[in-house]
């Protein structure tokens, strides 16, 4: 059962990396994933633990309950960032960047500091939807599968399309006629409900949930699967979450070690595929082959 | 676009195979599997290992490894103990998720009891699975309130620092009587500083020194000299800090240097020697409460000094080290015993399970902590505590904790 728990860690790598790919779809590097992401956790923990009638009859934690949750985190997480997004998503690149980094460090000190958020030991004891981690990796494939989906879609999509062509040039973009601050803000608003409905599962799966889990740290983390798996297409990201977040675990029969190779894929990673694992041109080519 | 639509099928199809993979591995119950005795009855340590929680996971490595060659000396001369434990050791990291896939992957291999993890906050997360799952878990460094409540399947051997730290507190009024203002400092984003702060301040308000400052610190932070010239600024004579060892002992450090001379009592988190070649001379005179002493008169606690000078060049053992030979102690023993009055070979995994938590937590034990027993709800019992001074050698690279009457 051990490999059912890493199948949900491995779909919360891959959820987060395409939370962080959305905004990079359109050309923006926002960081801010990890702030979402301990919003919906907090969400979670918070809604679970502190209001009883969610709770149901006393045999496990209901479903209906859990789907609520999912729905708060999201409109929380939707309203954060439609009221940010405007302001933030002004600036471009490594600026961007830095205010992104900036927000998640706010919302960490304020989880810090704040009564109800039970300071740095967090909030424990959530209690559990499901009886295994067998639940939890259907509800995350499901959730993932749903995320692939409407990722797919972009490509074929209006919104889709505007984003790349954001991407590729702001300016003539616009020209074009693309309300391009509409686009970014749209990007910006679905990175950040994948990330809490993410941490939504996360903060059950964990059964505790602290200002740790977000942190400057997750976000160069979730950075990293987007730049080892690829930013062109979103099979990269999702490859990149899944592998990036296994390795360590899959390395542990090589004992002390584990850690140095892991490091060393990582480095290898972007120097051998400096475009990532997965890019267009290279799928293609192995459609092909096949 | 005609690739996008092929890899989506690829990955629909990718995605359903791994979810009826997962499904599949759902059906056969571990715990209806015989007990595995091949090589020793299978025990689990998960520990922190790397990460910056690897300092606390390598003094407890030790003790592992000392309790392992003290029961492999035990059997050699006399057979009656001769069960045999097959010790399986994970790293736990420093985060949750580590420690949570660790405790699953042990749990699957069919260990019958786990140690560990180092870190509370690990606790938090991991030792559910393993109440959920029925497995016993004995934490040998847990300090924060709460663990042992996570349920049945959970004990732990270290004494939890509501019982620990208000003894410094006593020791330095009683060590200066004349005492008048204390400032309190702590690592805020810190599960472990957080919670022993409250546990210091209130100790301190009970005594009637209601702080005259609380001053707040990171975990990463390696200058305090705002904290540090705001408190005294209200001019303490006392200081009681919560932290790392690093953080603290670069604290220690710099409010030395920036002239206070009064006493100061730190928490559990700086009970290592590990941080004398961070405020080396400046260690000198800090107190902190001990519920291990290395000077202790018992036949086991004279063997477990002896191996781990015999393994260290002569240093004096750690609290943590202590910590974690008694909690592989108290399985081993526990097992021990339940072979003795059931033999394990007759169980099934999760029979066995359940056999040696009530064994467990009805046990006496006499260790290198002292003589100590568990509560109904598996909090350790434990007789004797200590308050320790650090003294430095004049070169200020090598200091000893001296254990004050």
């Amino acid at each position: 059962m051990s490999d059912l728990s890493l199948l949900v860690q491995m779909g919360f790598g891959a959820l987060l990396a395409l939370s962080v790919y959305l905004p990079l779809r359109c050309g923006q590097l926002s960081l801010a994933t990890p702030g979402f992401y301990v919003i919906g956790g907090y969400v979670a923990a918070l809604l679970s633990t502190s209001w009883s009638a969610l709770s149901g009859d006393g045999a496990g934690y209901p479903l209906t309950s859990l789907a609520l949750e999912l729905v708060v985190a999201a409109l929380v997480a939707a309203a954060v960032a439609l009221v940010l997004g405007r302001p933030v998503l002004q600036l471009r690149g490594i600026y961007l960047a830095i205010a992104t980094i900036a927000l998640v460090e706010i919302l960490r000190v304020l989880n810090l500091n704040l009564a109800w958020s039970g300071g740095a030991v967090g909030i424990f004891g959530i209690p559990q939807p499901f009886a295994g981690p067998g639940g939890y990796a259907l509800a995350t494939w499901v959730l993932l599968a749903l995320v692939c989906w409407l990722c797919a879609r972009l490509e074929d999509m209006r919104l889709g399309r505007a984003m790349a062509a954001i991407r590729d040039d702001e300016l003539a973009a616009r020209c074009m006629g693309i309300p391009s601050a509409d686009v970014k803000l749209t990007a910006f608003v679905i990175s950040a409900v994948i990330a809490a409905l993410t941490g939504v599962l996360a903060a059950h799966f964990l059964n505790t949930w602290n200002a740790r889990q977000g942190g400057f740290d997750a976000s160069i983390t979730t950075l990293a699967f987007v730049v080892f798996g690829g930013s062109r297409i979103w099979l990269g990201p999702v490859l990149g979450g899944l592998v990036i977040t296994a390795l360590p675990e899959l390395l542990r029969p090589v004992g002390d070690l584990r850690l140095i190779l892991f490091g060393l894929v990582i480095l290898l990673g972007p120097i051998l595929f400096p475009q990532g694992l997965i890019t267009p041109e290279r799928l293609a080519r192995l459609q092909q082959t096949l | 676009m005609q690739v996008g639509q092929r890899s989506r099928i690829a990955v629909a199809l990718g995605a359903a195979l791994a979810m009826a993979a997962g499904l599949a591995a759902c059906g056969p119950r571990a715990d209806d599997q015989p007990l595995q005795l091949k090589g020793g009855v299978p025990v689990g340590a998960v520990l922190s290992l790397t990460s910056n929680a690897n300092a606390y996971g390598q003094d407890q490595q030790i003790g592992l490894k000392l309790a392992q060659d003290w029961f492999q000396q035990r059997r050699n001369a006399n057979s009656q103990d001769a069960l045999e434990l097959n010790l399986r050791l994970e790293d736990g990291g420093g985060d949750e998720a580590t420690a949570s896939q660790a405790f699953n992957l042990l749990i699957d291999a069919g260990v019958v009891a786990l140690i560990g993890p180092t870190l509370s906050q690990q606790a938090f997360a991991a030792d559910p699975i393993a109440q959920r799952r029925g497995v016993p878990v004995v934490a040998p460094s847990n300090t924060a309130t709460g663990i042992p409540q996570i349920g049945s399947f959970i004990s732990r051997v270290s004494a939890p620092s509501t019982e620990i730290a208000p003894l410094s507190i006593a020791k330095a009024l009683q060590l200066t009587p004349s005492i008048r203002r204390a400032a309190v400092f702590y690592a805020q984003d810190d599960a472990y500083s957080t919670s022993e702060t409250v546990i210091f301040q209130k100790a301190l308000t009970d005594k009637g020194l209601k702080p005259v400052t609380v001053q707040r610190t990171q975990l990463n932070d390696q200058d305090f000299q705002n904290q540090i010239t705001s408190a005294l600024r209200e001019s303490p004579d006392l200081i009681v800090i919560s932290a790392q060892a690093v953080d603290g002992g670069n604290l220690i450090r710099q409010l030395r240097e920036l002239g206070y001379r009064g006493a100061i009592v730190v928490g559990n988190g700086m009970n290592t020697p590990n941080i004398y070649p961070i405020c080396q001379r400046y260690c000198d005179g800090i107190l902190i409460a001990q519920a291990y002493s290395p000077e202790l008169e018992t036949p086991v606690n004279r063997e477990f000094v002896a191996l781990y000078q015999k393994a260290k060049g002569g240093a004096i053992p750690p609290q943590l080290t202590a910590q974690a030979f008694t909690s592989y102690q108290v399985v081993a023993e526990a097992l021990q015993r339940l072979n003795q009055r059931q033999p394990l070979a007759q169980l099934s995994l999760g029979e066995a399970r359940k056999a040696l938590m009530a064994e467990l937590l009805g046990g006496q034990y006499d260790t290198p902590l002292g003589e100590i027993s568990f509560s109904p709800d598996g909090e350790v019992l434990q007789q004797r505590f200590h308050v320790a001074q650090v003294r430095m050698q004049p070169d200020g690279r090598s200091g000893r904790f001296l254990l004050l009457p």
